[in-house]
């Protein structure tokens, strides 16, 4: 995937010097900073070391790490639909049930912060896989039917069982001690946000270029010859879902703590269709178009915010605009042009 | 000792008598060939053969083993490995990709190893790379390794699904009409890969459509129809039978 494709410049004849020439060199530095795992990863932590420079307050501090939040949940939703091509439109019920079981086991119960997470972690992870069983038979509108029905049955159990999760008005979380000191504020959550967004983009990128990555793509492409090959696809998908189920648990638990607060609205619907949207609008299958995606939709409603009651319209007409215009979403679009551009400067 | 062993064996659809209590055998390191009209039961066979579809009847044995029913993952786990006949290729993958995909039980899967990117897995990947290209030239697709494999024209993907295969390191590829939509050129092309994959060691099974191409290159044929054995034997004998003319040209014999 890293490699420039240019299918109709080849003839049967000018052929293997191509890739061997290619497989005894290294890459050369263009290409190396064009490639995901190169030039990607070292962007984003250079972002992530640079930004605190233009953070000036705690409003701030609170968007970005709201930022980093949505992003780990969306870098682990793209693994399921962007790469083996399986839609979830419940996912803010996991992301929920992560806060909520952190929020809950410490606020009601005294369980330490870093107990709790681990335990929501794999709560969620459980939950998944016995749902993704029987729903993962299903495919296209009938499998985004049954995680729509996961979803929402998520947020009405939030939301009736007051007694535990306080109802619609949510509840309030102590904050996380690490070695009893509590971890407050906005400038220590972000490093520790920041921490585990990289750590997220890292797994993602391994297993992207790893036997089960293409696995995923595989089934994707061609299900029946993904099994043909060995691949036991219901196994993937399942395995898959769980990931992200488990990612987007631990992407919760984080906000619980970090707002001290737990409502219902965070496992709704709505959230649920923002996450797949933001995977959309980045670009399917993109690591870093998930990361941009979550960056646009959580950071675009704030900028807009002075638009009133206009807001929620001009969100709707840009995310039309980049639909319409760069229809692979942002970050495949704008890599293929910038490739492009290298490759001619480079003749 | 028999590598394939097809007893008793009948499918039907709704009312549709697909395939009707058939038997047969495949040995070990031969090019056996099913062929027939169109509509005689030579995909639906293959198909109960490699587990998308389970026999109403009968048994079918791979090495002596039972594996009727079983599901196609894991007949590829014991050695079988087919293509298709309607194309069945990943096309937002490279080429080479597709390949990679059909080395999947040769390479470490395991979830936590690929999560952690250990060296066991890009060892492994690195080597079937190699593999995989190597693959790839022999089937004569050495130009399009980085392709993308949407952009690529049909008869290189038909050439793409055997190295998808082959890549399983298989010890039964079935081949579902391999030439089907290919000129006379490309026929001849694919013919003499299908050679050199059988002098490999592989054993093949053709279902073809086109009698020309079985005849020059089987071992041993199998001709349905209307999911009966038709006849069965080498190409000669089963050229010389007049059951087999019948059924072909539509002569009353």
């Amino acid at each position: 995937m890293a490699h420039n494709v240019r299918p109709s410049g080849y003839s049967k004849f000018a052929k293997k010097q191509t890739y061997t020439r290619r497989m005894g060199t290294k890459k050369n530095r263009a290409q190396m900073l064009l490639s995901e795992r190169g030039g990607g990863l070292s962007l984003l932590i250079l972002v992530i070391l640079v930004l605190p420079l233009f953070l000036a307050n705690n409003y701030h501090y609170d968007v970005v790490v709201n930022i980093g939040i949505n992003a780990i949940v969306v870098v682990g939703l793209n693994l399921l639909i962007g790469h083996a091509g399986q839609i979830s439109l419940g996912h803010a019920g996991f992301f929920g049930l992560g806060a909520y079981v952190s929020a809950v086991l410490t606020a009601r119960y005294g369980v330490h912060g870093l107990v709790a997470l681990p335990v929501g972690a794999l709560g969620v992870g459980i939950l998944a896989y016995a749902i993704a069983r029987p729903v993962l038979r299903l495919s296209g509108h009938y499998l985004a039917m049954a995680t729509l029905g996961v979803g929402l049955i998520i947020h009405i159990v939030i939301s009736r069982e007051a007694w535990l999760t306080g109802g619609p008005d949510g509840m309030y979380v102590p904050p996380l001690e690490v070695m009893g000191v509590a971890v407050y504020g906005g400038p220590v959550w972000y490093w520790i946000v920041a921490g585990a967004l990289i750590l997220a983009v890292w797994l993602s990128l391994n297993v992207i270029d790893s036997p089960v990555g293409r696995a995923l793509r595989g089934l994707n492409g061609s299900e029946v010859a993904a099994q043909a090959a060995g691949v036991d696809t219901t196994r993937y998908k399942v395995m898959v879902f769980v990931l992200s189920a488990v990612m987007a648990a631990v992407a919760g638990s984080l906000a619980a703590h970090f707002s001290e607060f737990v409502s219902p609205t965070k496992a709704s619907f709505l959230q649920s269709i923002l996450f797949v949207t933001m995977v959309v609008l980045g670009g399917m299958a993109s690591t870093f178009g998930a990361v941009l995606g979550a960056v646009m939709l959580t950071l675009l409603p704030q900028v807009l915010a002075d638009f009133a009651d206009y807001e929620q319209v001009i969100l709707g007409l840009i995310m039309m605009a980049v639909m319409i215009a760069l229809p692979k979403g942002l970050v495949p679009t704008l890599t293929a042009l910038v490739k492009r551009w290298v490759r001619r400067a480079g003749s | 000792m028999t590598l394939l062993r097809v007893e008793g064996v009948s499918i039907q659809f709704g009312g549709v008598q697909a395939i009707q209590d058939l038997d047969f055998v495949i040995n070990p390191g031969t090019i056996h060939s099913i062929i027939g009209p169109n509509g005689a039961g030579k995909t639906t066979l293959l198909n109960m053969i490699t587990g998308i579809y389970a026999p109403s009847t009968g048994a079918i044995y791979l090495d002596d083993v039972p594996i009727t029913g079983r599901r196609p993952h894991d007949l590829a786990r014991l050695g079988l490995a087919r293509t298709f006949q309607n194309l069945q290729i990943m096309r937002t993958m490279t080429a080479l990709d597709n390949v990679m995909v059909g080395r999947h039980l040769h390479l470490n899967r395991n979830l936590l190893s690929c999560l952690l990117r250990l060296p066991s897995v890009t060892r492994g990947d690195r080597q079937a790379r190699k593999r995989c290209v190597e693959l790839m030239e022999s089937v004569g697709l050495g130009g399009y390794i980085d392709a993308e494999a949407g952009a690529m024209p049909y008869g290189a993907l038909k050439r793409l699904e055997i190295a998808r295969a082959l890549a399983a390191e298989p010890k039964l590829l079935l081949l579902d009409e391999p030439a089907a939509g290919l000129n006379a050129t490309e026929t001849k092309e694919i013919d003499e890969v299908i050679v050199k994959v059988a002098r490999s060691g592989v054993t093949v099974v053709l279902v073809e459509h086109d009698m020309k191409l079985v005849m020059g290159i089987s071992d041993h044929i199998l001709v349905l129809d209307y999911g009966r054995k038709l006849a069965e034997g080498t190409p000669e004998a089963v050229r010389a039978n007049p059951a087999v003319v019948a059924a072909y040209l539509g002569a009353v014999g």
